[in-house]
């Protein structure tokens, strides 16, 4: 599929149904109306990063498209949290998330052999509900101090385009401290055991099976960590992003699943009946804290969707074992080529 | 530093509210003229008024929606193109448009002659 196809498609996603086929057909004129200017100028074709820059200019589709359905509306309590740029971003998103949300806790809890209850379904979807209008409303505040450089950021490139975007580097920096600081976390619960079990720390100890699964878990979370340490460095290295995040989210998936089915807390005085009830209770809650719903639910979403964007660099990586040069020429000494 | 980038930042807001009326009206006056978007847009920005396409396009669908416009696909240079033309209540509220830019200006100039005098 041609760049521009990609790039409109994404845009279409977006779009306000009725209006979507007639509003594509206008902006495909308009695009390939610069493209050919730019080629009429250069005197060749253009190559994949040129024609990037056309469509960087435009803006990011899901932008491009808001611009359509701008209505006005905004989320204000006295103030403003988010604003009308934001707001239908803010809602389409939150609707995705929530219908993946409702899927993910549904096959959780049929793989798990538990009975759908309300409760298992309304917290974690009001959990994502306040993060994403958390989320959204730390966008629209920073909007005021990054203005145009958050403006030209693309949060959401389609996959496809994915490999001409270099990673934002605050956002692998910002990444980098987040998950950082969880590596740390990690890192520190065999010597300061209070940081999982809390005030019942001089009671109970960590089970045996904290000793087997400790490993992997570091390995998943190192590998988030290195990942976005790396990308700081190299933002041009954009393949690393959805490949280390599947392989550390869907082996990280496989670990915790397993990790769920052992007893996580053992009293430190197994005679004291006091002691084997407050084990049972700190147990639950870690259960609960480690492995609930809202776990499956993040590494779901975030499995699907970097699994999504690793699918272009497979495919480009396949097809770079046939004929991938598509044109060539060489314009005042320059040699050029657009691959397929 | 920080005030410089505060005071730019301000600049460039009231900028932009002044020149979104002014882009209006400069739409509505080239489009005397049946044309498409893009070559709209080099006319507006060979005579100094720059206007990306994200702001164009979506201006150009409320313009027609509140009937000032009128639009048609037609092909041309074997391409399916949209040309836009000013519809009669549209040339009806350009000359008002004209009307008040025009008293806005006299004013304007008055306001600067008093101060500088």
């Amino acid at each position: 599929m041609e760049l521009l196809d990609c790039y409109l498609k994404a845009v279409k996603r977006y779009l306000p149904r009725r209006q979507r086929d007639d509003i594509i057909a206008e902006l495909s004129v308009e695009l390939r109306s610069q493209i050919e200017d730019k080629q009429v100028e250069l005197g060749r074709g253009l190559t994949d990063v040129e024609q990037m820059a056309i469509f960087k200019k435009q803006g990011d589709p899901m932008s491009v498209a808001m611009r359509y359905r701008r209505t006005g509306r905004s989320l204000s309590v006295g103030w403003e949290l988010i604003g009308p740029e934001l707001f239908p971003a803010y809602l389409l998103l939150l609707s995705c998330n929530l219908v993946i949300a409702v899927i993910v806790i549904a096959v959780f809890l049929m793989l798990a052999h538990t009975p759908f209850t309300l409760q298992a379904f309304l917290i974690p979807m009001f959990m994502e509900v306040v993060i994403v209008t958390l989320v959204f409303i730390l966008l629209n505040f920073l909007r005021g101090f990054l203005g145009r450089k958050l403006s030209h950021s693309w949060m959401w490139p389609p996959a496809e385009l994915a490999h001409l975007l270099p990673l934002p580097r605050w956002y692998s920096a910002t990444g980098f401290i987040a998950s950082g600081l969880l590596t740390l976390w990690w890192l520190l619960i065999p010597h300061f055991p209070r940081l999982v079990l809390g005030s019942a720390a001089p009671e109970v100890k960590l089970a045996p099976a904290w000793h087997q699964y400790y490993v992997p878990v570091l390995l998943a979370l190192a590998i988030g960590t290195g990942q976005r340490a790396v990308n700081v460095i190299r933002p041009d290295w954009n393949w690393l992003l959805p490949m280390a995040r599947f392989v550390a989210d869907c082996g990280g998936a496989v670990v915790m699943f397993f990790f769920r089915t052992h007893a996580l807390v053992l009293p430190a005085n197994p005679s004291r009946a006091q002691t084997e009830q407050l084990a049972q209770a700190v147990n639950g809650r870690l259960i609960w804290g480690l492995f609930g719903p809202w776990l499956w639910l993040y590494l779901g979403i975030t499995g699907l969707v970097y699994g999504w964007y690793c699918l272009p660099y497979l495919r480009r990586l396949v097809r770079r074992h046939h004929n991938t040069v598509h044109e060539a020429g060489e314009v005042n000494g320059i040699v050029w080529k657009r691959e397929s | 530093m920080a005030t410089g980038t505060a005071s730019s930042e301000v600049f460039e807001n009231l900028r932009l509210e002044l020149r979104r009326g002014c882009l209006i009206v400069a739409v509505l006056a080239q489009l005397r003229i049946e044309q498409y978007g893009y070559t709209l847009r080099k006319a507006l920005a060979d005579d100094g008024l720059e206007i990306d396409e994200g702001t164009l396009y979506p201006l150009l669908r409320r313009l027609e929606t509140q009937g000032l416009l009128a639009s048609q696909w037609r092909e041309e240079e074997k391409r399916n193109k949209r040309f836009y033309r000013l519809s009669p209540a549209g040339e009806q509220i350009l000359g008002q448009l004209l009307d008040e830019w025009q008293r806005i200006n006299t004013s304007l100039d008055k306001i600067l002659q008093e101060v500088q005098g």
